[in-house]
């Protein structure tokens, strides 16, 4: 057995558990039925390949056919592809579209039929899983209600750490080293260099006009 | 061809008994075969069934032959693969062995693309070129006349069409031997008797294990009757082989 059958069975199993929680997302794999979409993970040399129809999405590590639609990139890229699109709604506003910006930029490349890769995104990352309710079969209400807030807390912590430390981090480098420039000082290079430009295109207009004037004289 | 015999486990059987002894195991075993295969493997063989059906190249449209399907494990996953357009025709000997199969698929909603025949391996009841793909997992041991039943196969099967192999086969690493002949000789009988009540009978499939041709041998055997480009997999350290082999 290859490791790629190996972690397309875990994949299936926990992909199984994923949808019965999500009837809507269950509906768009019925749609995709047929479509086969290959994910192709670069760097650990691992192809994976998803089957969707209306009993859930099967995983296998290998497949003889052509895929429908090819996706190809690093683990890392695959990240950004699912995260992004789970963070899309409350982030559009300030950046765009993450998700299909890991695609645009180049993270993740598609190949084939882009609407299949396309609702095949939508539906892994559509999917918010309850945990806690799934927890709340084996512990009870309370433990799992106390358990998801302290997963909360810790979450909340973890994102305010990481901002705290990003603005340190930033204004070391700014302010104290003195290694990188702080935003508004890049600002203002970046219009002393288009004042530049403009008087240098100015100087050539003003030269040119006097070596005119001088030829037409003489 | 009266005096001919054959091995039935450790025992020797007249050639025309096995049929029906193996049949009277299987008779028993069938209500319990799904729980003692997850017992007996620790889910493995789910693991080395999926393999199977992974190289088996199905795709969609086409038609599937899964002998010795019982259960219906299998057919359950090649269904899919082939679709509305396609068909899984899933044969075995054992009459109680399908209508476990059949009652499974029902209950799991695959009935379309599905048909049930009760058939003899040796002699397949269907015209020739019929399957792209024949599949047989763990039921190839249990055929009395091994050489007939893969020529069946092969009549059967398209010009292009694949035969894959699913069965127990020889370990290649020696410490795993000994804890293997340990596991199949002692606690396989009893957890036969504990689980299904059948020491006999679980004693018997791991005795058939034994006598059942190793890699080599089964890919010599599938020469024989005619298939090319043959291979196999050896999955859990040979534990158990799948042999691929094409008609062309």
């Amino acid at each position: 057995m290859t490791p790629a059958s190996t972690l397309a069975a875990a994949l299936e199993t926990a992909l199984e558990l994923y949808l019965k929680q999500d009837p809507g997302a269950l509906q768009q794999c019925a749609k995709m039925d047929g479509k086969v979409i290959a994910v192709d993970i670069t760097g650990l040399g691992l192809s994976l390949y998803f089957i969707p129809g209306s009993d859930g999405i099967r995983v296998a590590g290998y497949y003889e056919g052509e895929p429908d639609t090819r996706l190809r990139g690093s683990p890392f890229g695959f990240a950004r592809l699912a995260l992004g699109s789970r963070e899309q709604g409350e982030l559009r506003s300030k950046r765009g579209r993450p998700g299909v910006d890991a695609l645009f930029e180049g993270a993740v490349e598609i190949q084939g039929d882009t609407e299949t890769g396309q609702q095949f995104q939508n539906i892994l990352s559509g999917v918010d899983w309850d945990w806690e309710e799934q927890l709340s079969k084996l512990t009870g209400d309370v433990i799992a209600h106390q358990a998801g807030n302290l997963a909360r807390k810790a979450a909340r912590f973890a994102n305010d750490s990481g901002n705290t430390l990003r603005r340190d981090v930033s204004e070391y480098l700014q302010e104290e080293a003195r290694l990188l420039p702080a935003r508004i000082e890049v600002g203002y290079f970046l219009e002393d260099v288009d004042q530049l430009r403009t008087d240098v295109d100015r100087m050539t207009a003003r030269v040119d006009r006097l070596l005119q004037a001088r030829d037409t004289k003489s | 061809m009266t005096n001919k015999t054959t091995h039935f486990g450790y025992e020797q059987v007249a050639w025309s008994d096995k049929q029906h002894r193996v049949g009277g195991v299987f008779d028993s075993v069938a209500g319990s075969y799904d729980l003692m295969n997850d017992v007996m493997s620790f889910g493995v063989h789910r693991l080395w069934k999926r393999f199977a059906v992974e190289r088996s190249g199905v795709r969609r449209g086409q038609r599937v032959l899964d002998l010795a399907g019982g259960t219906g494990d299998l057919a359950e996953r090649l269904s899919r693969l082939v679709g509305k357009d396609g068909e899984v025709v899933i044969g075995d000997i054992n009459k109680a062995m399908l209508s476990v199969g059949r009652e499974r698929l029902i209950d799991h909603g695959i009935c379309d693309n599905v048909r049930y025949v009760q058939a003899n391996a040796e002699n397949l009841p269907f015209p020739e070129n019929s399957f792209d793909c024949i599949t047989i997992a763990f039921g190839l041991r249990n055929v009395t006349d091994k050489s007939r039943a893969l020529e069946s196969m092969y009549t059967v099967l398209k010009p292009g069409g694949r035969l894959l192999v699913l069965e127990f086969s020889k370990p290649v690493l020696p410490a795993l031997k000994q804890a293997y002949d340990l596991y199949s000789f002692r606690v396989l009988p009893l957890m036969g008797r504990l689980i299904a009540r059948d020491e006999s009978s679980y004693r018997y499939l791991a005795e058939s294990i034994r006598m059942h041709p190793d890699q080599k041998e089964l890919k010599s055997l599938m020469e024989q009757a005619g298939f090319e480009d043959c291979e196999y997999f050896n999955l859990s350290g040979g534990i158990v082989a799948l042999h691929r082999g094409y008609r062309y």
